[in-house]
């Protein structure tokens, strides 16, 4: 990774290898969904993320605000379960820190990282506990902010990110949710992962493999 | 009047619910959009439909948003961030279906922004109360829709004679009768014993559970008191356009001739 900085492209890699990981585990996230929700989440993601990639590739963009843009208001209008606004507003906020910028350091790209989680803390007004997409994104965000403050270029901080998502995917299969469609199902929601914090697992997976 | 935006994640469900709010209506109608489904035929919802929605219907009097669940309430606050009018936007927490048609009723008969929410919210009083989980005629949920105080000019005891006493249409018709008069009407059930309800709340009309033969005591009080007394008489006597008709609890659904 050049002068430890993640480029424009990059970012692009990531959508794509996170729109590819949703379409591939598309199954898998709606066989999560169906125990638990509306048995939609795979298919929206799917939809979602595929229709990013071809507004990415129809008009490319100069800037990573841009992108962002780009990518949270597509998800807004194509994806139509709870995810498009969560996603929506992870993207659009990510964009919006990020700025009018073609690369990002550490530093960078972990401030747009936080300002999306925190976008989706305001949006969703869950906590850390409440069996959603926040107990992958928020300790893969710790995680990353622990590898940048110790040195660590973005490269590993993401693969640090990553591992913690998915044990905090992991973490969600013993919890009650709280927020949500599943939250309708009080007790019998425990004992399965929750769909949202599996796709933000795919996620963390996705900007590791690009970084990588 | 202010203007109504609908989100549902289900088009049809949206078009169903507004065109069984707007039976209720029989003058103007508030200004509606619907925002509903998402991308092509998607169950969902999307935040740019419901502020294009807003923006449709954005006018001096502000927006009501209703909604039915889930992604719906999260679309419709992101909407705000999205729309380009600055009318004010309230976001309903009422129940779909009869927040809706109290929303509706309520805001053609020219109701402020904060009344047709408070209106709305107090949507499932009446249900509550003809199912025992809340005493009929009770407002304690909805304090909103209890007549304010007003020292009356004028009482006349009248009897429901509608078979199905004062359901949603007559009430509907009642409301909108009202909301032209510059008077204060209240109305209790004599046989509930229940406190009195304002005249042009929809909401506190359903909720006296006023049933035929009925004595409702209606009082009035301002500067057209009698004309809205003698208004009120009139169709409570006439059975609200009901009687000789052939009778259905639901008279609005069926074709009409």
């Amino acid at each position: 990774m050049a002068g430890g900085t993640v480029s424009l492209p990059q970012l692009v890699d990531w959508l794509s290898r996170f729109s590819g990981l949703v379409t591939e585990n598309r199954t898998y996230l709606t066989e999560l969904d169906s125990a638990i929700g509306d048995a939609d989440h795979g298919a929206n993601m799917a939809r979602g993320m595929t229709a990013v990639m071809e507004k990415i590739g129809a008009t490319p963009v100069a800037a990573v605000d841009e992108l962002f843009k780009s990518v949270g208001m597509t998800l807004v209008t194509s994806v139509g379960g709870a995810s498009g606004p969560l996603y929506g507003t992870f993207f659009l906020r990510f964009g919006t820190t990020a700025g009018a910028v073609t690369e990002l350091d550490g530093a960078a790209l972990g401030a747009a990282l936080r300002a999306g989680l925190d976008g989706v803390v305001a949006r969703g007004k869950a906590e850390v506990g409440d069996k959603t997409m926040l107990d992958a994104m928020a300790p893969a965000l710790d995680a990353f902010d622990a590898e940048v403050a110790s040195g660590a270029d973005a490269t590993a901080a993401s693969s640090a990110a990553s591992s913690a998502a998915a044990m905090g995917r992991d973490a969600t299969e013993p919890l009650v949710a709280r927020k949500g469609r599943a939250s309708y199902l009080g007790e019998r929601s425990a004992g399965h992962l929750d769909p949202g914090a599996a796709s933000t697992a795919y996620l963390f997976e996705a900007l590791s493999e690009a970084l990588a | 009047m202010i203007g109504i935006v609908v989100v549902s994640h289900s088009p049809a469900l949206a078009s169903a619910a507004v065109d069984l709010a707007l039976q209720m209506v029989a003058g103007e109608k508030p200004a509606i959009a619907i925002a509903a489904g998402a991308g092509e035929g998607v169950t969902g919802t999307d935040a740019t439909k419901v502020a294009a929605a807003i923006d449709e219907v954005a006018g001096p009097d502000g927006v009501l948003v209703m909604m039915d669940l889930g992604s719906a309430v999260m679309s419709a606050e992101m909407a705000l961030d999205f729309r380009a009018s600055n009318a004010e936007v309230k976001l309903s927490s009422a129940p779909f279906v009869e927040g809706l048609l109290a929303a509706i009723v309520t805001a053609a008969g020219g109701a402020s922004l904060d009344d047709v929410d408070r209106e709305a919210n107090a949507a499932l009083v009446p249900k509550q109360g003809m199912l025992g989980s809340s005493e009929p005629g009770s407002t304690s949920e909805a304090p909103q829709v209890e007549a304010p105080h007003v020292e009356a000019e004028q009482t006349e005891e009248l009897t429901i004679l509608n078979p199905d006493g004062l359901h949603a249409r007559p009430a509907a018709t009642l409301v909108s009768a009202l909301a032209g008069f510059d008077a204060k009407v209240t109305i209790a059930n004599r046989r509930t014993a229940g406190k009195p309800v304002a005249g042009k709340s929809l909401i506190g009309l359903l909720s006296l559970g006023a049933k035929a033969g009925d004595v409702v005591t209606v009082a009035a009080s301002g500067p057209q008191a009698a004309e809205a007394l003698e208004k009120v008489r009139e169709l409570v006597t006439s059975g609200f356009g009901e009687m000789g008709d052939e009778v259905s609890p639901f008279p609005d659904l069926r074709a009409q001739p």
